[in-house]
């Protein structure tokens, strides 16, 4: 073991900190050193570029891995907080509100790694039983149908290809740079939603950005958009897939942008979204508070 | 039913799936990494149960945090062994045994051959890279596996080859460059960028 470790660094020069970036980027100074060279990165983008490409030399070095061992995602999944099961229910349970994450964990807990078995798909799930008012339908595939009688869609509104407002959203609202990745590639469309009936200030009040690889993006719109919700209230974004409406997810009481996945883009031919109780519903009976259809 | 067609789906796109708790797309990107991010956890910490908790934990962290990754500054692959890196080194150094270790392997990693596996993702990729460290001199390749396979600072490496540790720094350092140079020469930029 050798000489100074730990302990508050003296500050260091450029010249000093792009020295020691290959150290760094091997996870080989000290850590008071790798404070001192992370305050720097954050400023300094050359540096930051420069430990990008050491990462990737790196990486090519370790890359000495064989297929992904199964066991070890055995344990991964079993302190997901849930199960492997995908089904929508699945998901809905894990959009929850935080506030209802523990007890959504607590109830289908898997009995040890990988022991989570999927629920048939026409399974009722209790979402926000708690605090259900009523009305809502027992959902599995053969019963989407039924709601999309409740759900009517009026289907009035444009697609435009992405273009500069969606830039300007997404500086407003900060998106990840992997989002940023997923709205500029090529294909993207942009479906825009109207409130039913409305017109003037807020009868757009959502646009949905949709990656051709099935990535989309609710964003609501800052001035005029969604009102925000009372805390046990959320919105809910629904897609139409030939004859059934499915649930997208959960957009929050104050939604910004928020991402959702969706099987080809092409698959969905109208979004709407819906005021719902916190926790989501399974199934909808409320208007829609905007809606729009793809046009391809 | 709502289902992202993970398998087609890009490292990008699996990270924004993941930010929405898609279990899914992190099973694919743990089928698509978990390999190389287990070997080299294994690699530096030579045993198999703390590798196994170190590779959880870099799936969990990614679950957990999914913003901490930016497309733009690299590879999903490349961010992951990094982290990999990182947590197996916290391991390698708070082991109490440390000193013990370091005796037994110092030499051993100094002078071992790149011996990569030969189940590795991409044997194409991995020959390649081989050629690269092997091309490189002593004094550059050197520093760089003891620093990153062996999971000791510069300091310390700069004790075992005896050696100004401003100069450890620098040959880390431009063995890195050196290194990326001869691979993007051959064709190869980045770990994993194929998707």
């Amino acid at each position: 073991m050798s000489g100074t470790t730990g302990g508050p660094a003296a500050p260091l020069s450029h010249e000093e900190i792009e020295e020691l970036l290959g150290a760094y980027a091997l996870d080989a100074v000290d850590p008071a050193t790798a404070e001192l060279i992370e305050a720097h990165l954050d400023t300094c983008v050359r540096c930051a570029a420069e430990v990008s490409q050491h990462h990737e030399v790196a990486g090519l070095l370790a890359n000495s891995g064989g297929v992904a061992p199964a066991d070890l995602w055995d344990g991964i999944a079993g302190r997901l907080g849930g199960t492997s099961d995908e089904s929508w229910d699945r998901l809905a349970a894990r959009l929850r509100a935080p506030d209802d994450r523990e007890a959504a964990g607590a109830a289908p807990a898997p009995s040890g790694p990988g022991a989570g078995t999927p629920a048939p798909e026409a399974a009722v799930v209790p979402i926000g039983s708690s605090r259900r008012r009523g009305r809502w339908v027992a959902a599995g595939a053969g019963l989407v149908a039924a709601a999309a009688a409740v759900l009517a869609l009026v289907f009035g509104l444009q697609v435009h290809h992405l273009n500069s407002q969606v830039e300007a959203l997404q500086a407003r609202h900060g998106l990840s740079a992997a989002e940023r990745a997923a709205i500029a590639a090529p294909g993207t469309t942009r479906v825009t939603l109207t409130a039913p009936g409305g017109t003037g200030p807020g009868s757009t009040p959502a646009t949905i950005v949709l990656t051709a690889e099935g990535t989309g993006f609710v964003m609501n719109d800052a001035g005029d958009g969604l009102a925000p919700l009372p805390a046990d209230r959320t919105y809910q974004l629904w897609g139409v897939v030939g004859s059934k409406i499915i649930s997208l997810g959960l957009l929050g009481s104050r939604p910004g942008i928020v991402p959702f996945s969706v099987a080809g883009a092409g698959g969905v031919s109208a979004f709407a979204i819906t005021d719902e109780v916190a926790g989501g519903v399974v199934s909808s009976t409320n208007q829609p508070v905007a809606e729009g259809k793809v046009q391809v | 039913m709502i289902e992202l067609e993970v398998e087609q789906a890009s490292d990008a796109n699996l990270v924004v799936a993941v930010g929405r708790w898609y279990e899914p797309a992190l099973a694919e990107v743990y089928r698509r990494h978990g390999g190389a991010v287990h070997a080299l956890a294994r690699r530096i910490l030579r045993s198999d149960p703390p590798a196994e908790e170190v590779t959880q934990e870099v799936f969990l962290d990614l679950w957990r945090n999914p913003e901490k990754f930016d497309a733009q500054r690299g590879t999903l692959r490349s961010f992951l062994l990094a982290r990999t890196h990182g947590k197996s080194v916290d391991v390698v150094r708070a082991e109490e045994s440390r000193r013990r270790r370091e005796e037994r392997t110092s030499r051993e990693t100094a002078t071992a051959p790149y011996d990569i596996d030969r189940e590795v993702w991409d044997l194409a990729v991995a020959e390649q890279v081989k050629d690269a460290l092997e091309a490189l001199p002593d004094e550059l390749r050197q520093p760089i596996e003891l620093a990153y396979f062996g999971g000791r600072t510069y300091r310390e490496v700069a004790v075992l080859l005896d050696e100004p540790e401003g100069t450890v720094k620098s040959r880390i350092r431009s063995g890195l460059g050196r290194l990326r140079i001869h691979l993007a020469e051959r064709g190869v930029e980045a770990a994993g960028a194929g998707l």
